[in-house]
């Protein structure tokens, strides 16, 4: 039994990975190894010293439980919001402030170069701020045609 | 062979039987000596009076050595006509000639030369092309509406209104309101019309233009690039495209307009009086001189302010990737004062150009002032003798002003298609350029080598310099073989010749039995993989940069070519993993960093041939026990040639090759090499003594 891999959440939340030679790993940190292209696939496992204890291929292909335990890891550690819609881009002193409405509710950064704005495949876009958040499009067509056309003018 | 003398053509062979050993043609009598290319092979076909009679068959890797001598037998037989018969026109002209140079006689007219080709590139838009004239002969047509109608006003309406001595019908002054703004209308909608189809065709040519001219430069060969400067190809592809652009879009057509405008004026006012007419038309041959004078000033004032364009351009692309070099070097006042001599040189040249057309349009517009003087009194002599009518007269004036505005911005015409001729000409100038390497598409499609690699009496000339000098070498598939050699001893240009990005001069690599040349170039670089001492990353991802030699690798084997080259755990440790960015030239990373990406990259498309260039020798030691693990992967069942000056490098090597001064002066392996005590040893000596320092 043991040589299946596990994941499991201690008692606060944190992630407890079973390696398929049945080593018990605690504290376990996920790191995505395409964080902005592919979310849910390849998920690096680290300990608690950084070294790589073993990865996940397809997060989607996992169980419920183990899903979960996953994603509240990830939830204490990640902050990526995704833009729904762009309400208005002004100047500043020193590069642009976008304010965006974002899965997590309305909010106000400022970018400094053109080159916080990546695009990523076709119609994906990451946008950088000066603080290094970053705010993701997963799909710039399903936008609304006002935040689309503000976006237009900026990269 | 194949022989030329100053007079005759030359063919001689070991004679057998019933067969003649020696031909020979008198250079006056043939009329054509042509290289046909065949695919794989070509032939020289040598035709008098419109027959071939004799061919000879010319083997792919003799092509060029064929083409010169068919360019020196061109030389001599032009040269041999123009005494025999100085009327017959040669029949072909040399390939290779320059079309336009400074000073030379420019074809007539203003669509000759460079810019004619620029119409060629707009064959496949030829329905928007036929669109674009049709509106812009119909939009000039309306705005002439206007000023026959003043005539009719004035005439009908406004004299008797004046003299009061007829009763004018005051809806009669509505119908003409009514026509002048429908008149108005009508050409403001054709105009937007002729305006949109027309940008938009310029911007689909221009379009074309780069993307052709990029393609273009892609196919060059390494020689070509390292003979240019990035800047100047830089501002040939953008900003002179641009002028082009910005000429057909808006210079030309204008121009058409003007050029229809003033015929149908010339018409309409011959019709209207002729007397005035010639009157009017006084000015035009002054300004034809004029435009004739300035012209070729204006060309050659433009090219130079492109070429001027260019050198600071290369002062840009040269300072800004090496701004940690001027740093360093506190040089910034320097190369400020490079930069301010470039654009110095940028301004006068503009400057001397401006002093031409500021001269030349207001000279245009005196010429057009006086001719409207002299209608002025022609008119009021006629008026008062009743010849003409008051209405007609200031409609005949309109029109004259319509004449002269178009004159004057014909003028400016001259300036912008001078500036695009030089334009085109320089964009022209990279497309012309053939690949000195021809490129033998379809001759030997290759898939995997084997990997086995003969270079047979190799030799390579650089410009005069003669770098390799005879190199015999046989490399077994999965051979590993360790180039070592003081700087300058030819490693380097023997991996490029290897790596099919020079030819080699004399002698041949052959490649599983097959010559170099004669395999498809594409096909043969998909199976090489290549590890620079100064890894080149692309503008992009992490991710991207690995997959660039295989651009549908899937992401499994992405992470699995990183675990192989030791990049994994850093590129995990970056914020956004394999989907960070790694800015131009890869910035942003270590050089072992960027050193492991590359072999990723190498490692990913699996290469029966690996060419390693001092790939440890930028980076400390620990990272090259880190890149040395990477490379004990990479090497694995390869064919592998790795030039190291970090001997320890070498130390999978089967065969270490020693060489010095373009030829090869050892052969063997570690011991056997120490033992011999000859080069090998020196430079072993001389590295112990200072790593033990």
């Amino acid at each position: 039994m043991t040589n299946l891999p596990d994941f499991l959440s201690d008692a606060d939340g944190g992630l407890v990975f079973i390696d398929p030679a049945g080593v018990r790993h605690e504290k376990v940190r996920p790191v995505r190894m395409f964080p902005l292209t592919n979310p849910d696939g390849w998920i690096s496992l680290q300990n608690t010293s950084g070294v790589e204890v073993g990865f996940v291929e397809d997060s989607k292909a996992l169980t419920q439980a183990q899903q979960k335990a996953l994603s509240l890891a990830f939830a204490r550690r990640e902050f990526v919001p995704v833009i729904r819609s762009i309400n208005r881009i002004s100047r500043a002193a020193d590069g642009h402030l976008w304010h965006v409405t974002t899965d997590r509710g309305p909010s106000v950064f400022r970018i400094e170069t053109d080159e916080s704005i990546q695009q990523l495949g076709a119609n994906r876009l990451v946008i950088i701020d000066d603080r290094n958040t970053r705010y993701l499009i997963p799909d710039i067509t399903v936008l609304d045609t006002e935040s689309r056309r503000r976006l237009e003018r900026y990269y | 062979m194949l022989i030329l003398t100053d007079s005759r053509l030359v063919h001689t062979e070991a004679a057998t039987a019933g067969e003649l050993g020696f031909l020979a043609w008198n250079l006056s009598e043939i009329d054509e000596l042509e290289l046909e290319e065949m695919g794989a092979t070509a032939a020289i076909h040598l035709v008098q009076k419109s027959v071939q009679i004799h061919a000879w068959r010319v083997t792919t890797g003799r092509v060029r050595e064929a083409d010169a001598f068919l360019g020196r037998f061109k030389d001599q037989h032009r040269s041999l006509r123009g005494d025999l018969k100085e009327s017959t026109a040669v029949s072909t002209p040399a390939p290779d000639e320059e079309d336009f140079a400074e000073g030379n006689p420019e074809p007539a007219g203003f669509l000759a030369g460079p810019m004619a080709r620029v119409f060629a590139f707009a064959k496949p838009w030829r329905g928007l092309m036929i669109l674009g004239f049709l509106l812009t002969l119909a939009s000039t047509a309306t705005s002439l509406i206007a000023p026959w109608l003043t005539m009719a006003l004035v005439d009908n309406v406004l004299i008797p209104l004046q003299s009061a001595t007829d009763q004018v019908h005051v809806n009669q002054v509505y119908k003409f309101m009514a026509q002048l703004a429908g008149a108005g209308i009508l050409t403001w909608v054709l105009n937007w019309a002729r305006t949109f189809v027309v940008a938009r065709l310029a911007e689909r040519v221009t379009s074309r233009m780069r993307r052709e001219t990029f393609e273009h430069l892609q196919r060059l060969s390494l020689t070509y690039f390292n003979r240019k400067r990035t800047g100047d190809l830089i501002s040939r592809i953008g900003s002179d495209t641009d002028h082009i652009s910005l000429f057909l879009s808006v210079n030309f057509i204008e121009f058409i307009c003007d050029v229809l405008q003033c015929v149908f004026l010339a018409v309409i006012l011959f019709w209207i009086n002729p007397l005035l007419a010639v009157a009017a038309m006084g000015p035009a041959p002054l300004v034809g001189w004029l435009v004739g004078k300035v012209r070729g000033h204006l060309r050659g004032g433009f090219a130079a302010a492109s070429r001027a364009w260019s050198a600071m351009n290369s002062v840009l692309s040269d300072t800004i990737p090496g701004v940690r070099v001027v740093k360093a070097f506190a040089q910034e006042q320097r190369e400020i004062e490079r930069f301010r001599a470039a654009d110095k040189h940028i301004f006068d040249t503009n400057d001397r150009v401006n002093r031409m057309w500021s001269f030349f349009t207001p000279m245009i517009e005196l010429l057009t002032d006086v001719g409207l003087l002299v209608v002025w009194a022609a008119g009021a002599w006629s008026v008062a003798h009743h010849h003409i009518t008051v209405g007609v007269l200031t409609g005949f004036v309109l029109y004259i002003q319509k004449l002269y505005g178009r004159v004057e911005s014909m003028s400016k015409f001259v300036a912008a298609a001078q500036r695009a001729s030089a334009s085109a000409h320089r964009v022209f100038e990279i497309l012309d350029v053939k690949p000195d390497m021809p490129v033998n598409q379809g001759l030997h499609k290759v898939g995997r080598l084997n990997g086995e690699i003969e270079f047979k009496a190799v030799k390579f000339r650089h410009g005069s310099r003669q770098v390799i000098k005879g190199i015999d070498l046989k490399i077994a598939p999965g051979e590993m073989i360790g180039l070592v050699g003081p700087s300058g001893a030819g490693k380097t240009t023997l991996v490029n010749l290897a790596c099919r990005f020079f030819d080699v001069s004399e002698g041949a690599i052959l490649v599983d039995g097959i010559d170099l040349r004669e395999v498809d170039v594409e096909d043969y670089r998909k199976n090489l993989g290549l590890v620079l001492q100064e890894p080149y990353l692309f503008y992009g991802t992490i991710a991207e940069n690995i997959a660039y030699g295989k651009p549908n690798a899937t992401q499994a084997e992405i992470i699995a070519a990183a675990r192989a080259a030791r990049a994994h755990d850093f590129i995990m440790r970056t914020v956004d993993g394999y989907d960070s960015m790694v800015g131009e030239r890869g910035q942003q990373l270590s050089g072992g960093e960027r050193q492991r990406i590359s072999i990723a990259r190498a490692l990913l498309i699996d290469p029966a041939i690996l060419i390693l260039d001092e790939a440890t020798s930028s980076v400390d030691t620990e990272t090259e026990r880190e890149i040395q693990a990477a490379l004990d992967h990479l090497v694995k069942g390869r064919t592998t040639i790795a030039i190291a000056h970090r001997l320890g490098t070498l130390r999978r090597a089967n065969r270490l090759i020693v060489m010095e001064d373009g030829r090869i002066v050892e052969t063997g392996t570690h011991d056997q090499l120490l033992g011999q005590s000859g080069t090998y040893a020196r430079l072993h000596e001389a590295m112990m003594e200072v790593t033990s320092q």
